[in-house]
This record gives structure tokens, sequence and C-alpha cells, in this order.
């Protein structure tokens, strides 16, 4: 009895957890598909409408543009910081470097420095050079937080790889790059790609260095947000459909790489 | 080429980004937070003033208030979080169909803008046409009317509740990370004598879960301190000032009153808030290790 009774109350507790998590995400889905009466009644009655997507990509909300600047920002950093940290991770995997621990350490330590101490001296220094509300910037300083934490998390891969293969092929006279190549980067594929898509959602949803760096060009969608706030209230159902418009591409990503994600969580940390 | 170079030729790329994009803008802010610079009155720092901007914040009000919710935003946050992820992992341990629909559906909070987490919420708890201000008041019908966001005290738990939403998930993929490293024998062992289930957590599985837990609450400290996002879109710092945490003052004495200087020496008073809490953690860490092994 007390057994069955357990039974049914760990599946409840699976349930509320659900329920916990995907409300907020279903209720603003919803929301982006009702017409802006519905959108402030509760009623789950309601007809569905595009009005709301094609409302935000129209003037003057423009969301593709910047739907574009989210993408080129995240991409652009990706592509320059996933390489790079790689092969700084396999050093550090790899090589009893001098200095190494200080050197790691130094990189770990960026973690602890709050974004706004970076993007002050960055607001002044790009105001001087005329980059402010550009790409460029954005992607400068995305990198400063992105880089430190994929060459964590890909050493944390590389440590995972045993070195005997290596080694044997090192024997049979290939070079150390030809090794990191054909072999490391193989097996590490899934762990790269896993930190990369981290670095992507990082990126894609970075708040800070977006509202202080851009004003109207090279505006993100998180920024893009708070334009819906305007003189006449709140407008919620186009911030919801320009809510799902951030969502579904990260979800997708999520969901896709989902078994390697949860252990990506750990792989750096708990070691 | 020799491994002895390549070893630092490898580092190299990845250095450089670190050194251009962090401890250079590091040292230049350092600089700003000994002078007098008010970007509404000059295009260049002004004078050099000594201590004077970080005398200044420790007599000003608005400063000692936005420790204070600082203070309290952290507590709440880290304990609430480790305290949920921790029960959430037990949960979750065990094979089933159900456990595993749980552990995706989780993936998802982390990969949501914390941005528009802040949106969603404070929609939701609208007055007038908020889908859980409405249903709670359904519910508990004391509650009808409550202006969630305007009331101090409900603003900074809605706050910390869109930031548990956030990041309690995560954290529980980390404790079950740490979970599935502990052999199972102790615990079987203790069971098949009899042990209650209470007894068996207290006494088997979180004294091996201390290192993991040191790690999750480490992060979620940095993560927490750092917060900023969610201010902004939820709250706006209010009511009063009763949600305007350290990053979002010091976003205010930068942006909207461009004072530089000050800004600045605030900015470093954050970071050597976070690096002594951290210091302190690894030590802790540390000392476990030690003694896990002795």
């Amino acid at each position: 009895m007390k057994r069955i009774l357990l039974w049914w109350a760990e599946r409840a507790l699976l349930v509320l957890v659900s329920v916990i998590v995907l409300f907020p995400i279903a209720w603003m889905f919803l929301t982006a598909f009702k017409s802006p009466r519905d959108a402030y009644s509760l009623s789950l009655n309601f007809t569905p409408t595009f009005n709301n997507f094609v409302t935000v990509f129209s003037h003057p909300w423009n969301l593709g543009d910047m739907v574009l600047n989210s993408v080129v920002v995240a991409s652009v950093t990706v592509l320059i910081a996933v390489p790079c940290a790689s092969l700084a991770a396999y050093s550090f995997s790899r090589f009893r470097v001098r200095g190494r621990k200080f050197l790691f350490f130094l990189v770990l330590s960026t973690q602890f420095i709050p974004a706004v101490v970076i993007v002050l001296p960055f607001f002044l220094m790009f105001r001087q050079l005329g980059l402010l509300d550009t790409r460029i910037a954005l992607i400068i300083v995305n990198l400063a937080i992105v880089t430190p934490f994929v060459i964590w998390m890909i050493k944390g891969y590389i440590d995972a790889i045993p070195t005997d293969s290596e080694e044997a092929a090192m024997i049979d006279g290939a070079s150390r790059l030809r090794v990191i190549w054909d072999i490391v980067l193989p097996v590490a594929a899934p762990g790269i790609l896993t930190s990369a898509i981290f670095c992507f959602i990082l990126t894609w949803n970075e708040f800070l260095f977006s509202l202080i760096l851009t004003r109207r060009d090279a505006v993100t969608l998180p920024v893009g947000l708070v334009n819906f706030r305007t003189e006449r209230g709140d407008l919620w159902e186009l911030m919801s459909a320009a809510g799902v418009m951030i969502t579904v591409p990260i979800f997708i990503m999520a969901l896709l790489i989902q078994k390697h994600f949860t252990r990506g969580m750990t792989a750096g940390a708990v070691k | 080429m020799r491994d002895r170079s390549l070893q630092y030729v490898l580092l190299v790329p990845a250095f450089v980004i670190v050194l251009a994009t962090t401890f250079y803008p590091l040292a230049y802010s350092l600089t700003t937070a000994f002078r007098d610079w008010d970007l509404t009155r000059s295009r260049r720092p002004e004078g050099w003033v000594g201590f004077d901007n970080f005398a200044h914040a420790f007599t000003e009000s608005h400063f000692l208030n936005s420790l204070w919710v600082t203070t309290i935003f952290v507590v709440t946050s880290v304990a609430l979080t480790l305290v949920i992820a921790m029960s959430l992992a037990l949960l979750l341990r065990r094979k089933g169909r159900m456990h595993t629909f749980t552990r995706v559906v989780l993936i998802l909070p982390f990969a949501m803008s914390p941005a528009l987490i802040g949106v969603s919420y404070r929609f939701m708890f609208n007055p007038e046409f908020g889908v859980l201000s409405n249903g709670l008041a359904a519910i508990f019908p004391w509650l009808e009317g409550t202006a969630w966001l305007a009331d101090p005290e409900l603003a900074m738990a809605i706050l910390v509740l869109t930031d548990v939403w956030h990041w309690a998930p995560y954290m529980t993929f980390m404790c079950l990370g740490g979970l599935a490293s502990i052999p199972r024998e102790t615990e079987e062992a203790a069971r098949i004598d009899g042990a209650s289930n209470i007894r068996i957590f207290f006494g088997i599985i979180l004294p091996q879960m201390k290192g993991v837990l040191l790690v999750t609450a480490i992060l979620k400290t940095i993560f927490a301190l750092k917060m900023f996002d969610q201010v902004v879109t939820l709250t706006g710092g209010g009511p009063g000032t009763s949600t305007e945490t350290l990053a979002y003052f010091i976003f205010n004495v930068g942006f909207e009153w461009y004072d530089m200087g000050y800004a600045s020496a605030l900015a470093w008073i954050l970071t050597a808030i976070m690096m002594t809490i951290s210091i302190w953690y690894v030590r802790m860490l540390l000392s476990e290790r030690k003694m896990a092994t002795a």
C-alpha cells in the first residue's frame, strides 16, 4: 500500500515539475498566436492567428533585422571562439606547459568578472572608435565572456579521451598537428559541437552588451523585446511573438544535443 | 614543429582573445575608477581623485541599498536553487519514461533568454490580465487584486522565482552528474540493514555530494551576483529601489548618469566581492577534497 502511494506520489511530482517548467513557455506560445483582444483575456478558446508574426516583421518593429543581427553575432562569435579555444584546450590537456596552472587560473578567473566591468571600458573605447551600434563591437565583447568558458568545457572533453592512440601514432612518425587533426578532432567532435552550441546559446541570449552598445542598427533579439514596451503600454502579443522567434531556434539546438547537453554541463564543472 | 614550441603556439590565439577582451578593459576600468569622469561634462577623463569614488560609495545610501538588495537576492536564490536542484536530482535519478521526459523538459529553461523570462513573468503577474495573478486569485480569494510587481517584497520574490526557474534545472543536471558518480553499494547495504530514506540521504548521499554541491554553490553565487537581465525586463529595479541589485545600480550610474569614474569603482567593488566569495568557496572545496582523500 505504502509503495503504491509512493509510486503515485513520484509520478505526481514529476508531472508537477514538468508543468511548472512548461507552463510559462506554453503561455508565451499561446499568446503569440492570439489576437490583441484575446491576449488580454485568459481564455483558451480563441482563433489562432499569424498576424502578430506579420506585424513584428514589418515596419516599425522590423524584427527581421534583429534576427539577422543575432544570427550574425552569435555565429561569428562561435566561429572565432571555438577553434581558438579547442587548440588552447588541447594544449592545457596534453602538455605540461610551464606556468600551466597559472595560465589556466587566469582563464578561469575571467568568469568571476561581472560583465558590467568589461562593458564600461568597451563602451568608452567603441565610442572613440565609432564602433558603437555595430555587430563587430558585439562580437568582440561576446568573445570576452564566451572564450574562457569554451576552453574550460572543451578541456573537460579532451581530458576524457585516452592518449594511447595518439602516442601510438606519434611513435609511427605522425606529427603532433596530424595527430590533433586525424585522431583527436574526430573523437572530440561531439564535445566540441556541444560546446559550440552552448556558446551559441550564451551569445544569442546575451542582453547587457547589446543593451548598452547598440541603439538601432545592431540591436539583437533579446533587446528588441524592450521595444514592445511603448507609451500605449506593453504589447504582450507582439512581445510573445518575438519571444517565440528568440526561443524556437535555441530550443531546437538544445534538444538536438540533448544527451551531450547534460554531460557538457557537468563535464567541466564537476572535475 | 616540436612539441615544446607547439604547446605555446596552440595557446596563442585564445590568449590573444582573452587578454584583449578582458584584461585590457579591466586595466582600463581600474584606472578609470581612480579618476573623475563625467561623460556629460567631458569626452576625456578628468583629474585623478584617488580613492574618492570608492569612499563615496560607502557613504551613499543608494549603493548601500543595492548591496542589501543583492545580498537578499543572492542568499535566497542560491539556497532555493540548491535545495530544489538536489531534490529534483534525487527524484530524477531513477529510470523510467516519465523521468526521461522530465529530464528533457528541464533542458528548456536554461536555453531560454533571461530577458525573455523576465518579460514572460511580468506578463503572467500583470494584475489585470496576468494568468498567474488571476489563477492564484481564483484559488486563494484573498489574493484578489494583489499588485504583485508593485509590492517591494513580492517583486523581490518574483525576481528570485524567475532566477530559480532559470537555473535550478541546470543545477539539477550537475547534481545528477554527482549522484551518478557515487557508488550505489553502500546505499543498498544500508537499505538492506533497514536504514530509513532520510537517514540514507543525510548519512550516505549528502556527505558524498558535498564537493559537487559546493561547486554548484560557487557557480550559482557567481551567476546570482551577475544577474541583470531580469531586473531590467521584470521590475526595472522597482518599485522604488527595492529590486535594484548592484549590477543594475552600476548600469544606472554608468549609462543613465554617465558617471564613468564612479561606475568603474562600483564595478570593481562587485568584482572584489565575487572574488572573495569564490576564493572562500574554493578553499572549502580544497579542504573537503583533502578530507575525502585522507
